[in-house]
C-alpha cells in the first residue's frame, strides 16, 4: 500500500474547490532520503552536469511500439459537445533532472507541480525540489523504498534506472494525494494508463483508479507521444476530415503481455488548429461515463492547441530550468561543502571539435 | 564575486545579493600567485545572462488573477535560485596594478580567474595609493564612501580645466569651491561673471561677511570698472576694435596712425580721440566706421578721461597677492559691453604676465563662448596657457566648447548629462575614457559630479559637491513665489 501511514483520509465534499492544496504532503520518507543521502556527501567532489545540455528526465511510460493492420484497427469516431458544469480539473506532473555526478554516484533532483482549475482560475502547489544523491552506498536503500511501494527494482539496474522509478513514485504519491482528497473531479495526468515491468506497477496504478472511482473522480491521461502505429503512421497523425473536437477509440491492440492496459485508449482532438493526444481513460468506467468526462473536461477547461491548460501549467510548474539546476548546486555546494569540479567532457578532450553528437 | 571576462581594457566580474557594489566604484583584483593586484572601476552594472532566466521569469509572469499558487520547499533551496537569479556583472575598466604597495601602469597582464580574490577598494585606500590631496588641499566634496575627496591645488596649476553638465546640477556651485578654495591657497582668480553669482561669495548665506570678504574684488563695468583711456596700449585698443567691435583692417591701420598721433601729442582723451577722427583726412567710409566704433566706446562707459575714476588692473592684482578673486560681473552688461570688457581684460592680463608684473592667475570662464572670439580658444591652450593664464570653462552646453579644448583638458568635471548629442561631445576629451564617461555621468544624481584627470591622477572618482555657506547670485526669477502657491492652495481648500 503506497504511504498509508501519511495520509489521512476524510469525507471530501462535493465540488470542494481548491481541494486544501496545503493538505497535500509529501511523505517525510522522500525528505529523509534526500537529506541522508547528501548529508553522506558532506565535504566531497561533485562535478555539475552542464546546464546547457541538461534535458529532463522523461518519465518512464510503458509503451510497445504496437503496429496495427488495418484489420485489427477500427475508427469509432465520437463527436464531443463541451460540457460546462463548473467540474473541476485537477492535474499533475512530476520531473527530474540530473544535477551532477559524484565519484560514485548521480546527483539528481525531483519536483511535483498540482495544478487545480475551476472557473478557468488556476491554484497551483509546488513540491521541491528535492536533491537526492543515488550512489552505491545507497542504492539498496532507494531500491529498498520503492520495492516497498511495488515497484520492480532489479538490483543490477543502473541509476539513471533508479533515478526515473523515484520521479515515477513522487509522481505516484502526488496522484494518490490528489485522488484521495478530491471529489467529483477530472484529474488529468501526465503518461498513459498502461502499467508494466518499466513504469508503475499494475496494482499501483488500479489502486489510484479504484480510489479515484470510489469518490466519482475520472482520470484522464494524456500523452504528447505515442509510438503506436497503424499503416506506417502515428496514430496521432492520423489524418480525419471530421471537424474536432471528438475522440476515438483505438480497438483491439496486440500488446505484449507483460503490459497491462488500465484505460482505454483514445485518440483525441478538441481544436481544429490544435494536435492530436493519445487519451487514456479509466477502463472500468462506462463508455458514457468517459465520454461525458472528456465534454467535461473541453467544456471547463482551456484546450488550447488541444492540450488541457492546467496540464500544460503543471508541466511548467514542475519543470527544471537551467537557472534553477545552478541554484540546487549553489545550495549542494554551500549547505554540504560540496566541491565542484569543473564538466569534463571526454569527447571534446579526445576529439577537440569533432567530439560532437552523443554524450556519454 | 568572481572574475569572469577580460576583453581590451574592460574586466567583467560575477558579483552576487549582498556584495554591495555601485557605478563608481573601485575594486581590487589581488592575485596571490602572481603577487601582483588589478585596480579596476565599475562602470556599469547589468544582469548576469544566467541559463535559464528568460523561462523563469516567463514562468513567474504567468502569476497574474487567473493563476496564483503555493511552493513547499522544506530545504529552502528557493532561496539559493533565487540568489543565482539576482547575481549581476559589474562592468570595469582596468586602471592600473599594484606591486610591492607601489602603483604601476601595468594592464598587460591577467590575474587568474580562479585563484584571484576580489573586494572593493575603498576611496580611502585608492587616495593613499595615489597620494591625492596633499599638499595644497581644496576640498570638494564626499564620495560615495562618504570619504571626503580633497584635490590638490597644484592640480589645477598651469592646467586647463572644463566644468560641464545640464542645466541645474550644481556646475557654478563647484566652480566657486574651487575659485575659494584656490583664494585659500593664496592664488589669484579671475572670475568672468555672466550673472552675477560670484558677486556675493564675501558674504554667508544669512548676509554676515565671511573670511573671503576682503578677498573678492567685484569688478561692475561702467561702475566701479572704468578704466582710464590714456593708460591703455594700443594693442589692447586695437584687439577690442578689431575683434569686439570689427573694425575692418585698413580702418584699424588709420586708427593706429590717429592713436599715435594723439599720443605724441600727449593728449590721449575720449574728446580728442573723437576729434581727431572727425578731423582726419581720410576716405569718408574709413570715418565714419571709425566713428561708430568710437561712438561703442564712449557709450559703453568703460573708458574714462579722468584718472580718479578709473581703475588699474595691476593695482587690484596687488590687492590679491595673498589670495583673492576678482570677479568682473558681466551680468548687466550688452553683448558688445562684455565683449569689450573681456578684450580689454584679457590683453591687459597678458602685457602683465609678459613683463612678469603679476603672477599667474587662474580664469573662470562661465559661458565662455558667449564673450570670446573665436581666436581666443586657441591662444587659451597655448600662448596664454605659457604665459600664466590658467583657463577653467563652465558650460551647460558642451557643444560651445572647441573640441581642441577637450582634447588637451587635464581636468574634466563632468555633471549629469542625458543628452547622447552632449555625451558624445564630451567623450572627446583626451582624459576621459568614452565608456566610463558615458555610463556614470549619465546616472549622476544633482550635485554629483565625475572628476576626471589629473586632480585625481587618472582615476575617475564620483563626488557630492560639499555645500557652500555663501550667498548665491544669479539664480533664476521665478514668476510664481512661494508665496503666491501656498495662497493659492488656501484658497482651494476653502473652496471645497
Amino acid at each position: 500500500m503506497l504511504l498509508i501511514q501519511q495520509l489521512h483520509y476524510s469525507t471530501t465534499p462535493r465540488y470542494n474547490f481548491p481541494p486544501h492544496p496545503e493538505d497535500l504532503q509529501l511523505p517525510p520518507k522522500l525528505i529523509e532520503l534526500s537529506l541522508t543521502s547528501l548529508q553522506n556527501l558532506r565535504g566531497e567532489f561533485f562535478q555539475p552536469h552542464d546546464v546547457e545540455s541538461t534535458e529532463p528526465m522523461l518519465n518512464q511510460q510503458e509503451e510497445d511500439k504496437t503496429s496495427f493492420r488495418r484489420k485489427a484497427f477500427s475508427i469509432q469516431l465520437v463527436p464531443l459537445r463541451p460540457v460546462c458544469d463548473g467540474t473541476p480539473i485537477i492535474a499533475i506532473d512530476v520531473s527530474s533532472v540530473k544535477i551532477g555526478e559524484t565519484e560514485n554516484g548521480i546527483l539528481c533532483a525531483l519536483r511535483a507541480a498540482v495544478v487545480w482549475s475551476q472557473k478557468r482560475r488556476y491554484i497551483y502547489h509546488r513540491f521541491g525540489p528535492f536533491p537526492v544523491h543515488i550512489g552505491e552506498e545507497n542504492k539498496k536503500e532507494v531500491i529498498g523504498l520503492l520495492r516497498g511501494h511495488r515497484f520492480p527494482v532489479s538490483t543490477s539496474s543502473d541509476l539513471i534506472d533508479i533515478q526515473v522509478k523515484l520521479c515515477n513514485l513522487v509522481e505516484k504519491w502526488i496522484q494518490l494525494n490528489v485522488c484521495s482528497s478530491s471529489a467529483s473531479s477530472i484529474i488529468l495526468w501526465d503518461g498513459s494508463l498502461t502499467a508494466g515491468p518499466n513504469g508503475s506497477p499494475p496494482g499501483v496504478i488500479s489502486q489510484l483508479l479504484e480510489i479515484s472511482r470510489q469518490r466519482a473522480n475520472t482520470v484522464l491521461a494524456f500523452s504528447k507521444a505515442s509510438k503506436m502505429r497503424f499503416l506506417g503512421h502515428k496514430i496521432t497523425e492520423v489524418s480525419l476530415r471530421y471537424p474536432p473536437p471528438w475522440i476515438f477509440e483505438v480497438g483491439e491492440m496486440p500488446f505484449s503481455p507483460s503490459l497491462h492496459l488500465l484505460g482505454n485508449v483514445y485518440v483525441a482532438r478538441f481544436r481544429i488548429n490544435g494536435y492530436s493526444f493519445r487519451l487514456d481513460i479509466d477502463k472500468m468506467i462506462s463508455v458514457d461515463q468517459k465520454i461525458d468526462a472528456v465534454q467535461r473536461l473541453i467544456g471547463n477547461e482551456l484546450v488550447f492547441q488541444s492540450y488541457p491548460e492546467s496540464l500544460r501549467l503543471a508541466h511548467i510548474y514542475a519543470t527544471f530550468t537551467a537557472n534553477e539546476i545552478i541554484g540546487i548546486q549553489h545550495y549542494l555546494a554551500q549547505e554540504f561543502n560540496l566541491k565542484l569540479l569543473a564538466p569534463r567532457d571526454l569527447r571534446k578532450t579526445l576529439f577537440g571539435p569533432y567530439g560532437t553528437g552523443l554524450r556519454d | 564575486m568572481k572574475l569572469y571576462k577580460k576583453a581590451g581594457n574592460t574586466i567583467q566580474i560575477l558579483s552576487f545579493p549582498g556584495e554591495d557594489i555601485s557605478k563608481g566604484c573601485y575594486l581590487i583584483i589581488e592575485d596571490g600567485h602572481a603577487k601582483r593586484s588589478m585596480i579596476v572601476q565599475v562602470i556599469d552594472v547589468q544582469f548576469a545572462n544566467v541559463p535559464g532566466i528568460m523561462e523563469e521569469l516567463l514562468r513567474d509572469s504567468f502569476e497574474d488573477e487567473s493563476v496564483c499558487g503555493e511552493q513547499t520547499d522544506p530545504l529552502d533551496i528557493t532561496c539559493h535560485i533565487l540568489y543565482i537569479q539576482d547575481a549581476r556583472l559589474l562592468i570595469c575598466k582596468i586602471h592600473g596594478t599594484v606591486e610591492n604597495e607601489e602603483l604601476v601602469l601595468d594592464n598587460c597582464w591577467l590575474p587568474s580567474r580562479t585563484q584571484s580574490k576580489i573586494r572593493r577598494l575603498s576611496i580611502k585606500s585608492l587616495f593613499d595609493l595615489l597620494g591625492i590631496g596633499r599638499s595644497l588641499p581644496i576640498l570638494l566634496g564626499e564620495t560615495y564612501e562618504l570619504t571626503h575627496l580633497i584635490v590638490d591645488a597644484r592640480a589645477l596649476d598651469g592646467k586647463l580645466n572644463i566644468i560641464t553638465g545640464k542645466k541645474g546640477t550644481g556646475k557654478s556651485h563647484l566652480s566657486k569651491i574651487l575659485v575659494l578654495g584656490l583664494v585659500d591657497q593664496m592664488a589669484t582668480t579671475i572670475v568672468l561673471d555672466l550673472n552675477g553669482e560670484y558677486a556675493r561669495l564675501g558674504f554667508t548665506s544669512d548676509g554676515k561677511e565671511n573670511r573671503y570678504c576682503r578677498k573678492i574684488h567685484v569688478l561692475v563695468p561702467a561702475l566701479n570698472f572704468r578704466v582710464p583711456l590714456a593708460q591703455t596700449s594700443l594693442s589692447v585698443m586695437q584687439k577690442i576694435l578689431i575683434y569686439a567691435l570689427n573694425l575692418p583692417g585698413i580702418s584699424s591701420r588709420e586708427f593706429r596712425r590717429i592713436w599715435k598721433s594723439l599720443h605724441e601729442r600727449g593728449s590721449l582723451t575720449l574728446h580728442d580721440l573723437g576729434e581727431a577722427i572727425k578731423g582726419w583726412n581720410c576716405n569718408q567710409n574709413v570715418k565714419d566706421a571709425l566713428y561708430s566704433r568710437y561712438y561703442s566706446l564712449v557709450h559703453s562707459n568703460f573708458f574714462t578721461d579722468h584718472p580718479a575714476e578709473g581703475v588699474l588692473l595691476q593695482e587690484i592684482f596687488q590687492k590679491t597677492e595673498n589670495g583673492g578673486a576678482i570677479v568682473i560681473d558681466l551680468s548687466d552688461a550688452s553683448p558688445t559691453e562684455r565683449q569689450i570688457v573681456v578684450e580689454y581684460t584679457l590683453g591687459m592680463l597678458q602685457e602683465l604676465l609678459s613683463e612678469r608684473s603679476i603672477k599667474p592667475v587662474f580664469l573662470f570662464a562661465e559661458e565662455a563662448h558667449l564673450y570670446l572670439r573665436e581666436t581666443y580658444w586657441d591662444d587659451i591652450v597655448t600662448r596664454m596657457r605659457h604665459l600664466g593664464v590658467f583657463t577653467t570653462f563652465i558650460t551647460n552646453q558642451p557643444n560651445t566648447v572647441q573640441e581642441n579644448i577637450y582634447r588637451q583638458a587635464d581636468n574634466v568635471f563632468l555633471f549629469n548629462f542625458i543628452n547622447e548629442h552632449d555625451l558624445e561631445i564630451i567623450s572627446r576629451a583626451a582624459k576621459v575614457d568614452v565608456e566610463t564617461a558615458i555610463s556614470i555621468v549619465r546616472d549622476l544624481p544633482p550635485h554629483y559630479c565625475l572628476v576626471l584627470g589629473t586632480a585625481v591622477k587618472d582615476f575617475p572618482i564620483v563626488v557630492k559637491v560639499r555645500e557652500l555657506d555663501v550667498q548665491t547670485g544669479g539664480q533664476t526669477r521665478l514668476f510664481f513665489s512661494e508665496r503666491q502657491i501656498e495662497r493659492a492652495s488656501i484658497a482651494r481648500s476653502s473652496e471645497t
